[in-house]
């Protein structure tokens, strides 16, 4: 079973948007730690959560608490994504008459506990454990607490009970992220160790700090800590928390709040502010133009892959991307299935396989069994009926499904059928075969038909930009539509892999940057260009903007 | 004499084998409120959670969500004050379809001045005044062991939240086993004319003997248990009102926001009458050993004495 990425990833973006619609339909809510949390719901929604939306009380169904209430909008958002109710209710939100309540509410079927007053989730959700414990029913808790509620006292109470009562039917997670209502936890009621003196900004990325998985620990918890924003780290520390028995499990999540929106990230401001309405489309271009690193392994040394797959890990890639190549579809061999289920036990990060190989049909199966979680197999050698299998054999066992068309290969007609429900479409830039080549400008041309393709048959996956990308080339395929970018030599050829895909992150950044510029000039010209530059109060992002702005000619 | 602690715990003790959803719960109190006898019947149902009253209470509101019945027990001076918003935010505002509330009662021992030599920090005489102004809950106060055995029998077989305050000290029975229990509905002990003495808890007895003395001065009264303090008897009262013209109200909480106000407040849109509230007026408790507690309860007025005395005075006044 693959992690079924990107259809997660899509729901994950369904749901912020929608927080951002009901926020500002609201006109007030709670976006930042709404964001903070989204990979989680998201996850838990999508992956491991037993739930049927036709029958909120189903009585198998697994308990979802939201301890930290004032995150309901994202709660809200991933209901609806779920199909609890109609999207468009979240307009409703804070409204006279709505069921969906400033905090999270029974009135709301499928809601589990009436959060709002902080630091009583994890207690109630105890409760609801011991309850399932006497009953033998052999449904899940899963709670979620915020770092500012855990200065409540009750949450170390409950931590107490859990413990005693070997409460291992009950996982919590810690959005960790270290905003609370007036400042930064450290400054209002330090977590970790103590902070002397102001500076705030980076103590988060110093481990050597964080001292709450021992406050745990101590209190008998079983503790994972992960980075709360990637899937595949969420998942996999569910799917170990539920194994763990005897003791309760907590997720340590490290998050930012407002995460995925440049001016809501790590900004106090945002825990609990509506978005205005002429930066809202703004917003959701913001959450349309995420973009994902995808180092392609063939580039370095093939006689040691998984050296390469660690390289990936350590250098903090998005994806491993596998190009898989028969000798035949392509002159070039690289490997199979066989060695990438060898390099599956290396990590979890997320393996996105590219399949340069004749009659995909026959062995996608295997690649599947392999471990791969995106699997892409070539126009060229398929046709309606063997990629319809192919789709559905993927979807089946949670892949996500990809299509690649080489430079010469147009967007076959039969394909446009499945352009609603593809993941992922790959426009070769250079002709497949082998790493090292230079990328093809007719790519350009090529994307701008191709998107108008996309656009007229709701396309809403993602664009990967493999061949030949670079530091040079990444801005112009970024405006191409291109949100996932396969690196070969750039990355993997290069000494220091967590470098080069840093200044890989860098330069797509800007590249986003100019396109959320355009956005808002387009919108509201120089006067709507500066206010949401305004908005970007944390760290150098204002003056980063105001240069490519001005760079731009709009200031 | 008999203890209702003693009851309350044997009551549990019969409705667990009757209900196997019975769950209960304690904070580090459970022998002094008897309640680990129960524990020691059914160890799967019983949950000491230490002394932390907001967990005992949230704890208690989690079970009642996965279908149990829980009872949650410490003193009186610990978990309406203490856990006022777990009780509110966790328990009586979480309303599944077509209910209200969560099934949660809160049993409390150790209630008002007759706590005696542990002190004013440990005589609560605000939790009629703080429970009952939160939606979906029923506030008791019972006046002797009949009444505890029949008001925790009728809790479990009422959905919803429940709070129930009883006393340390032993009582003497004023019901006899065959009396019934209504949510809401007050019990005439003693008929009368003249005036109408309304209490709760451990003042039933002195109501009643207020009375005798005031028979033998040609003063009839007739005697209410108001038990239900919410909800109030609306009909007891307001036929009392009219047919005995002035009413004085007995108990061990502070006059304000008590049983007493609770009449008051009934009578006044029923059938104004005087009404006199003989209780804590607004102050603290202190210590008393158990052979002064009397004493305690005589500085407020606590006393039959004091009741005939204002029943005197208020019809002296109409």
């Amino acid at each position: 079973m693959g992690l079924d990425y990107y259809q997660i990833k899509k729901n994950i973006r369904r749901a912020r948007k929608l927080v951002i619609w009901g926020t500002n339909a609201a006109g007030s809510g709670h976006p930042g730690g709404s964001f903070s949390m989204a990979e989680i719901l998201g996850c838990l929604f999508g992956r491991h959560l037993k739930f049927n939306p036709k029958d909120p009380q189903w009585e198998k169904r697994d308990r979802l608490v939201l301890s930290k209430g004032h995150a309901a909008p994202g709660l809200f958002s991933n209901m609806a994504v779920a199909g609890y109710f109609p999207e468009s209710q979240i307009q409703t939100l804070r409204k006279f008459g709505s069921k969906l309540q400033g905090h999270p509410d029974l009135k709301c079927p499928g809601v589990e506990f009436c959060g709002g007053s902080l630091g009583t989730g994890l207690s109630y959700s105890v409760g609801i454990a011991l309850g399932a414990k006497i009953n033998s029913e052999d449904h899940h808790v899963y709670t979620i607490i915020g770092d500012g509620e855990s200065n409540e006292g009750q949450v170390w109470e409950a931590a107490m009970t859990a413990s005693k009562y070997r409460v291992d039917n009950l996982t919590a997670f810690l959005d960790r992220n270290f905003i609370q209502q007036d400042s930064y936890t450290e400054k209002v009621m330090p977590l970790d160790e103590i902070l002397d003196g102001d500076d705030l900004s980076e103590m988060w990325k110093d481990a050597s700090r964080w001292k709450t998985g021992d406050k745990w620990r101590s209190f008998g918890w079983n503790v994972i800590e992960i980075d709360g924003h990637r899937v595949e780290q969420i998942d996999d520390a569910i799917t170990r928390a539920n194994a763990t028995k005897g003791v309760p499990t907590i997720i340590i999540s490290r998050t930012i709040k407002g995460k995925s929106i440049e001016h809501m990230e790590d900004n106090p401001q945002w825990h609990g502010k509506a978005p205005d309405s002429d930066i809202v489309p703004i917003i959701n271009l913001e959450l349309d133009s995420q973009f994902m690193i995808a180092p392609s392994i063939i580039a370095g040394d093939m006689t040691n892959l998984e050296n390469e797959v660690k390289r990936c890990v350590s250098g903090r890639a998005d994806y491993v991307h596998l190009d898989v190549m028969d000798g035949m579809f392509v002159s070039t061999k690289t490997f199979d299935h066989t060695k990438i289920k060898q390099l599956r036990t290396l990590c979890i990060l997320p393996f996105d396989t590219h399949l340069m190989i004749n009659e995909p049909v026959k062995h996608v199966r295997d690649y599947v069994d392999a471990g791969s979680d995106i699997i892409t197999v070539h126009a060229e050698v398929t046709d309606e009926s063997s990629f319809g299998e192919i789709h559905d054999l993927l979807r089946q066992n949670q892949v996500s499904v990809g299509l690649a068309i080489n430079p010469d290969t147009e967007l076959p007609d039969w394909s446009w059928q499945f352009l609603p429900s593809l993941d992922q479409l790959i426009v070769m830039s250079v002709v497949p075969g082998k790493s090292g080549q230079r990328y093809l400008e007719e790519t350009h041309a090529k994307m701008a038909r191709l998107n108008q393709v996309l656009c007229e048959n709701n396309f809403s996956g993602y664009i990967e930009a493999d061949g030949g990308i670079n530091l040079e080339n990444i801005e112009s395929v970024f405006a191409d539509g291109a949100r996932v970018f396969v690196g070969g030599g750039a990355i993997v050829g290069q000494d220091d892999i967590r470098s080069a895909i840093r200044d890989f992150r860098t330069v797509a950044l800007k590249s986003r940057r100019q396109a959320l510029l355009d956005r808002a000039h387009q919108l509201g010209g120089t006067d709507l260009i500066n206010k949401w530059i305004n908005l970007h109060i944390i760290g150098k992002k204002q003056e980063q903007l105001k240069q490519i702005a001005q760079e731009a000619g709009y200031l | 004499m008999t203890d209702m602690r003693s009851e309350y715990s044997k009551t549990l003790i019969q409705l667990g084998h009757d209900n196997s959803d019975i769950v209960v719960l304690g904070a580090d109190t459970t022998d002094s409120l008897k309640t680990a006898a129960f524990g020691k019947e059914f160890p799967d149902r019983f949950f000491n959670v230490g002394i932390a009253e907001a967990n005992l209470v949230t704890i208690s509101a989690g079970l009642a969500a996965s279908g149990k019945i829980s009872f949650a027990s410490t003193y009186a001076i610990f978990l309406p004050g203490r856990a006022v918003d777990q009780i509110r935010n966790n328990v009586a505002y979480p309303s599944p379809p077509g209910k209200k509330g969560l099934d949660v009662k809160l049993v409390t021992s150790h209630g008002g001045l007759s706590v005696g030599p542990d002190g004013g920090s440990h005589q609560q005489l605000e939790d009629i005044a703080i429970m009952r102004v939160i939606p979906n809950f029923r506030v008791f106060i019972p006046a002797d062991t009949v009444s505890v055995s029949k008001l925790t029998q009728l809790m479990a077989r009422e959905y919803g939240p429940f709070y129930m305050r009883m006393a340390r000290s032993k009582t003497t029975l004023v019901h006899s086993d065959s009396q019934e229990f209504q949510t809401g509905r007050g019990i005439t002990l003693r008929d009368g004319s003249d005036c109408t003495i309304a209490a709760c808890g451990i003042t039933v007895r002195m109501a009643l003997d207020a009375a005798e003395s005031l028979q033998q001065a040609g003063v009839s009264c007739r005697v209410l248990d108001m038990f239900s303090i919410k909800p109030i008897d609306d009909q007891i009262l307001a036929k009392a009102a009219k047919e005995t013209g002035c009413i004085v109200t007995a108990e061990e909480h502070n006059v304000m926001g008590g049983m007493g106000s609770a009449v008051t407040e009934s009578v006044s849109e029923s059938c104004p009458v005087p009404v006199r509230r003989v209780g804590v007026h607004d102050m603290f408790g202190e210590s008393a050993r158990d052979d002064e507690i009397h004493l305690l309860l005589e500085k407020h007025g606590i006393t039959s004495f004091n009741i005939a005395n204002q029943v005197r005075d208020v019809r002296s006044k109409l």
